[in-house]
């Protein structure tokens, strides 16, 4: 198997980076583990021509308003579409992501992953599938408490090394909640009303100094 | 009628009180610090963009013209899309059953979206057109047009 794991994470101090959380343990429990590469402290062009070197591609990216962020675009632009099939000896060459968000529900997702399947197309690259978790923006700071999340990641990664594909089952696991229950919603109101919801957010601000600003306009 | 205009090197005939060429300027990825949400409410790390800023909630409208790139926004467009992040709360808001964004700002602009390149059919342009829609209904735009340039009335 010839893979190459690109983590998609503008953070400028990647130690941060939940997409790295993802490759790290996505590679950890495979026999071979692939190898993983930055994006973000890659020449664009020389990295997308390196990776055309393996036969896999799969981008873990967080999600940024909806889609990938500039930076895994500006990336995605210098792909040059593979020759016609077959391009390795194994069969045509594949893509496929890991998106994982900030937003609970998964169908936040739902914009971008049409247009990753209609991508592989113009790359001529068969399409391994999305794969989404939401609710993922604070495994970095508290990794303790998702690692449910983290052992599924290990798995899908274990399977894909045996079979080349994403495992349906962990899939559908990581992509719950798709929508916000009826339930969820009124907890979520509930939450918001007393205001737990910010408790951790003001507590940040307030560590910065930041509490009294936190509503500023100040481009108007 | 404060106008905004975004392009991406193409010249449009419609006046506009600031236009940002994203061709010349050089802006900034985003590299997700969260300054803007947890240390300078509502200012980025980077200053690149502050005029936008500016501009851009104070314009009644903004016409973007983007240059379709393997059929989907340019990686510059998009890192624009990224950093207009500070315009909004970090809340979350559940009103309309999903998780939106709550609006820093009392309005935000009208949008008239151009667009410029090729597709995958079948389906390619309504991936584009939708997402397009979905980035300025989750940016508090009350009304958002998308189109293709030639269908742009001048
Ligand atoms: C500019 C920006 C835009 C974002 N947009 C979204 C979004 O549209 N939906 C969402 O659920 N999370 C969004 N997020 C949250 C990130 O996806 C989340 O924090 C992720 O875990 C960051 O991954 P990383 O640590 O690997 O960079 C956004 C974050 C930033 C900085």
């Amino acid at each position: 198997m010839n893979t190459i794991i690109l983590n998609g994470s503008p953070k400028g101090n990647p130690k941060q980076s939940n997409s790295r959380i993802f490759a790290e343990h996505f590679v950890k429990e495979m026999r071979n583990p692939c190898e993983i590469k930055r994006i973000a402290e890659n020449d664009s062009k020389e990295l997308a021509r390196y990776a055309a070197g393996f036969d896999t591609i799969i981008i873990i990216l967080p999600l940024y308003i909806h889609a990938m962020p500039g930076l895994v675009m500006k990336f995605i632009e210098k792909l040059e579409p593979a020759p016609p099939t077959p391009a390795t000896p194994s069969g045509p060459k594949t893509i496929g992501f890991i998106i994982q968000a900030g937003f609970m529900e998964t169908a936040q997702h739902k914009y971008v992953e049409p247009y990753f399947r209609r991508l592989a197309e113009q790359l001529n690259y068969t399409y391994l599938g999305t794969v989404s978790k939401g609710e993922a923006a604070g495994i970095y700071m508290y990794p303790k408490m998702f690692k449910k999340v983290l052992k599924l990641i290990s798995e899908l990664g274990v399977a894909y090394e045996k079979t080349r594909a994403f495992d349906k089952e962990i899939v559908k696991k990581l992509s719950k909640p798709y929508q916000l229950s009826s339930f969820q919603l009124r907890l979520l109101k509930v939450v918001d009303i007393v205001g737990l919801s910010n408790i951790g957010w003001h507590k940040v601000l307030k560590q910065n100094g930041a509490f009294e600003q936190r509503l500023d306009r100040p481009f108007i | 009628m404060k106008t905004v205009i975004i392009t991406e090197g193409e010249n449009i005939p419609a006046s506009a009180d600031y236009t940002l060429d994203l061709a010349k300027a050089e802006v900034q990825d985003c590299i997700g610090c969260w300054s803007c949400w947890w240390k300078t409410p509502g200012r980025c790390a980077f200053k690149d963009l502050d005029e936008f800023y500016h501009h851009y909630v104070t314009a009644d409208r903004a016409i973007i013209v983007s240059q379709v790139t393997k059929g989907f926004v340019s990686g510059k467009l998009k890192t624009l899309f990224d950093r207009m992040i500070p315009l909004y709360l970090p809340y979350t808001e559940y009103s309309t059953g999903e998780s939106m964004h709550v609006p820093r700002y009392g309005r935000y602009p009208d949008i008239e979206f151009y667009y410029q390149g090729t597709f995958v059919p079948p389906d390619g342009r309504q991936i584009f057109v939708d997402y397009i829609q979905r980035v300025f209904y989750q940016f508090h735009s009350k009304n958002i047009v998308v189109k293709p340039i030639g269908e742009r009335n001048s």
